[in-house]
């Protein structure tokens, strides 16, 4: 067979411990006593010597909010080796972060460390968004974070003017913890903003920091949707 | 509010605006025409006499970057970056040209315009159109001009002989010339654009001396006076081999060109030489206006590896959109040549892959591999820690126009103090800041006419007020289309934004087999822009006597070309199970210069 034309995608050596591999594929470098949390049905290849263990009890206690009945969305990787985590061609975002936190939004999450103090909240004052609750999750420390977005996600500092930032919550993937969030309905008849719902909702944030956008209001769950 | 100029009109930049990091937008387009943007630096004789400074596709910056091509964007053909105050003392004259790549004339070119952009506000426009120009196959269209104080000059000069007329009113040289360029000290154009290791050798022809074997031979030829745009060979006829030579010069020339397929060089001698350009702009040192008539040599030319990736920049420069970033396939190294863009994508060269500084570039350049403790160890350094260092790359582009590109799935609109209010598709927003209030629009025009007859309303939102919007929907491709006056037609379903200014109606295209009985289309005139979405990367064609689209397909054309419902029929009908046997096709008939956008995603 000639594999000339796909040799340009083998593996890249190993140059940081999550890094992508193109642009919607997440490659972890694991090493045994360094877990890592992913989402559950997002591994696509592993090499190595890599167990999974769905449901984990760390957690079935933390993420209890998040659950709604099914399995914890979180599986514990641990283990030797080189492992493949995708979300149905999102692209996918590495953060080293550095004594930092970051909240992100629970559908967006592909992987982290597992040494990383990492929390579940539910979005204050809204309760449910876009058919499925809006969940957070809150993560500090030192170490690496997956994020997934459909399409190339921007950045938007919030600190810029007086005024808040406004964002969609379908389109919304993740944020500086240090922002101040508030939802906004907005009943006006006239205001049309949403999927056509017919109600406007926004989250809007204040305060020094940034928001992280992807380019679609699909906040859709697939590996969740998958089961 | 921009200052509109007329040919020949000059004015302080100063008194345009108070800033000196100015953009600098050209808009050139024409039927089947293909235009080579570039920017001269001249000394002042007028004289181009360091080639570092003839910005153009294959040079985008001057060494101190004060002078910067940005690529297409935000409507414009071409762009630049030019920050004066940054401009070494020996350039005095910072010279915008469009030259015609392939075969035509200027006055085949549309209506196009250079403009000033400063602190995100349009301060100056030059208008013009092909009808102003006759056989020209270069246009001088603008000028930055230090007399005193920096001056804007709209020049609107046309040349004959295309680029290598230029460059030699520029100061250039052509190749087997005997007669020198008179008047300038630096005659005969050698010392100036050769190496200074070789400025010493005055008449041979320096600029053809084998460098260093950075460039492959063939890349040295002086180009044919028509180069072909999708060989990415220097155009300067003769000055750009040389500037690509000496190693210090900061020109993008790969390390190592990558064998990349080239598309000869039209060999056609070059039509128009040079005699019968038109006479410099008035204070150039006259020279008398030489009848060369050298034998361009077209030589098949090598472009340095396939589209050439600018320089990757070290880090962000300043309010500037990203560069376009390290090719992911970038020819240093020895990448096997599967993945290779084709060249001569029409993709927008922004902000599609992240300038170096993020994690290693998905394919790995070289050198980024550390030593691995194990098997799998994880070097832990590996670029900057931190949220800041991780997204840089998604950082928001700063240009304050009114639509900017954030990259190619988001557009960002700034609304001003114009009080303009733009409409858009209902929830395409995902983020505003600033008091924006978004209103319905009544589905007094489109959404009634579109919603009766496919049950499938196209709502809209009016958004007013001061502040900026970001409009996206699920990722799709985003496509800006400034209107200069003339008119488009958009499949309503790819239309996700425009201008309130624009004119629109409704359009419906009918016939038997289109699902839902009619297509829809939007059309749009006036001045505005349009922001289209398509699902991957789009088609433009030409309009010929045979243009055929599927009308799931089609996303927009240009509203003087005639739609025709064609059907053809299959006489094996019962071939697919399921089909119904008859396709139902879109023809398009219009004069030459008409264009059909398709994407590749049946709707």
């Amino acid at each position: 067979m000639d594999q000339h034309m796909i040799s340009g995608y083998a593996p890249t050596p190993i140059a940081a411990r999550m890094e992508n591999h193109g642009p919607s594929m997440l490659k972890v470098a694991m090493q045994s006593g360094q877990d890592v949390f992913a989402r559950t049905g997002s591994m696509v290849a592993y090499e190595g010597f890599v167990q999974y263990e769905p449901n984990p009890p760390a957690v079935r206690q933390m993420a209890s909010q998040w659950l709604t009945g099914e399995g914890a969305p979180l599986m514990k990787c641990s283990g030797d080796g080189l492992l493949y985590l995708a979300d149905y061609g999102a692209d996918v975002v590495c953060v080293n972060l550095d004594n930092e936190a970051l909240s992100v939004n629970g559908t967006n999450l592909l992987a982290f460390d597992a040494h990383l103090q990492w929390g579940v909240q539910r979005v204050k004052g809204m309760a449910k968004f876009a058919g499925q609750g809006l969940f957070n999750v809150g993560i500090t420390g030192t170490g690496w974070v997956a994020l997934t977005s459909r399409g190339t996600p921007i950045v938007v500092d919030c600190g810029r003017g007086e005024d808040e930032t406004y964002v969609d919550p379908d389109a919304l993937v993740a944020w500086s913890s240090g922002l101040k969030m508030k939802g906004k309905r907005s009943f006006k008849a006239s205001s049309m903003i949403g999927r056509g719902s017919g109600e406007a909702y926004q989250l809007g944030f204040s305060g020094q920091g940034f928001v992280v956008v992807q380019p679609s209001e699909d906040s859709t769950d697939r590996l969740r949707a998958r089961g | 509010m921009a200052r509109e100029f007329q040919r020949g009109h000059k004015a302080k930049i100063s008194d345009l605006t108070a800033g000196t990091d100015l953009y600098v937008g050209v808009q050139m387009t024409g039927p089947g025409l293909s235009f080579d943007i570039s920017c001269f630096g001249l000394d002042a004789d007028e004289r181009l006499s360091d080639d570092r400074y003839f910005i153009f596709f294959n040079q985008p910056k001057s060494p101190e970057e004060s002078v910067q091509l940005l690529g297409p964007q935000a409507g414009d053909t071409e762009s630049f970056r030019v920050t004066l105050d940054r401009v070494p003392p020996g350039i005095q004259k910072l010279s915008f040209t469009a030259t015609l790549d392939g075969a035509g004339q200027m006055s085949q070119a549309g209506p196009g315009y250079i403009r000033i952009v400063a602190g995100g506000e349009e301060v100056a426009r030059y208008a013009f159109s092909g009808s102003e120009f006759s056989t020209e196959r270069a246009v001088m269209l603008g000028d930055f001009y230090l007399k005193d104080v920096w001056r804007f000059a709209a020049v609107g000069q046309g040349f004959d002989g295309g680029l290598d007329a230029l460059l030699q009113n520029f100061g250039g040289e052509v190749l087997e010339e005997e007669a020198p360029q008179a008047a300038a000290p630096q005659q005969s154009g050698a010392p100036g654009f050769a190496p200074p290791a070789q400025a010493a050798a005055p008449a041979a022809p320096p600029s053809f001396a084998p460098p260093a074997a950075q460039t492959s031979p063939a890349a040295q030829a002086p180009p044919a006076a028509q180069t072909s745009p999708a060989a990415q060979a220097p155009p300067a006829a003769q000055t750009s081999p040389a500037a690509q030579a000496p190693p210090a010069a900061p020109a993008p020339t790969p390390a190592a060109p990558a064998p990349a397929p080239q598309s000869p060089v039209p060999q056609a001698p070059a039509p128009q030489p040079a005699q019968g350009f038109a006479p410099p702009p008035p204070g150039t040192p006259q020279a008398p206006p030489q009848t060369h008539a050298a034998p361009t040599i077209a030589a098949p030319m090598a472009p340095p590896g396939g589209p050439v990736p600018p320089p990757a920049q070290p880090g962000p420069p300043g309010p500037l959109p990203p560069p376009s970033a390290p090719n992911p396939y970038a020819p240093q190294g020895q990448q096997p040549p599967g993945p290779m863009q084709p060249p001569g994508q029409m993709q927008p060269p922004g902000p599609m892959q992240p300038p170096g500084g993020g994690p290693p570039s998905p394919y790995g350049a070289p050198g980024q591999v550390p030593g691995q403790p194990g098997p799998y160890g994880v070097p832990q350094a590996a670029g900057p820690p931190g949220l800041g260092a991780a997204l840089q790359k998604y950082r928001e582009a700063p240009t304050g126009q009114r639509w900017t590109l954030q990259n190619q799935q988001l557009v960002r609109i700034d609304l001003g103090a114009d009080g303009q209010p733009v409409l858009a598709r209902q929830g395409s927003m995902v983020l505003y800041q600033g008091k924006v209030d978004f209103s319905y629009k009544g589905a007094g025009f489109s959404g009634r006419v579109v919603g009766n007859a496919t049950g499938q309303e196209m709502q809209l939102m009016r958004c007013t007020g001061r502040g900026q919007v970001f409009l996206a929907e699920n990722g799709a491709q985003i496509h800006p289309i400034e209107l200069q006056g003339d008119a488009i037609c958009v499949s309503a379903e790819n239309v996700l934004a425009f201008d309130e200014s624009l004119q629109h109606e409704v359009r419906r295209v009918e016939g038997h087999g289109i699902p839902g009985g009619a297509l829809f289309t939007m059309q749009f005139q006036g001045t505005g822009t349009v922001v289209v979405k398509t699902q991957g990367v789009p088609v433009v064609l030409p309009v010929t006597p045979t243009t055929f689209a599927d009308s799931n397909a089609i996303v927009a054309w240009s509203a003087a070309a005639q739609v025709i419902i064609s059907s053809q029929v299959r006489l094996r009908r019962n071939a697919y199970p399921g089909h119904s046997g008859e396709t139902v096709n879109l023809q398009f008939r219009g004069a030459p210069g008409n264009f059909i956008v398709v994407q590749p995603y049946e709707v």
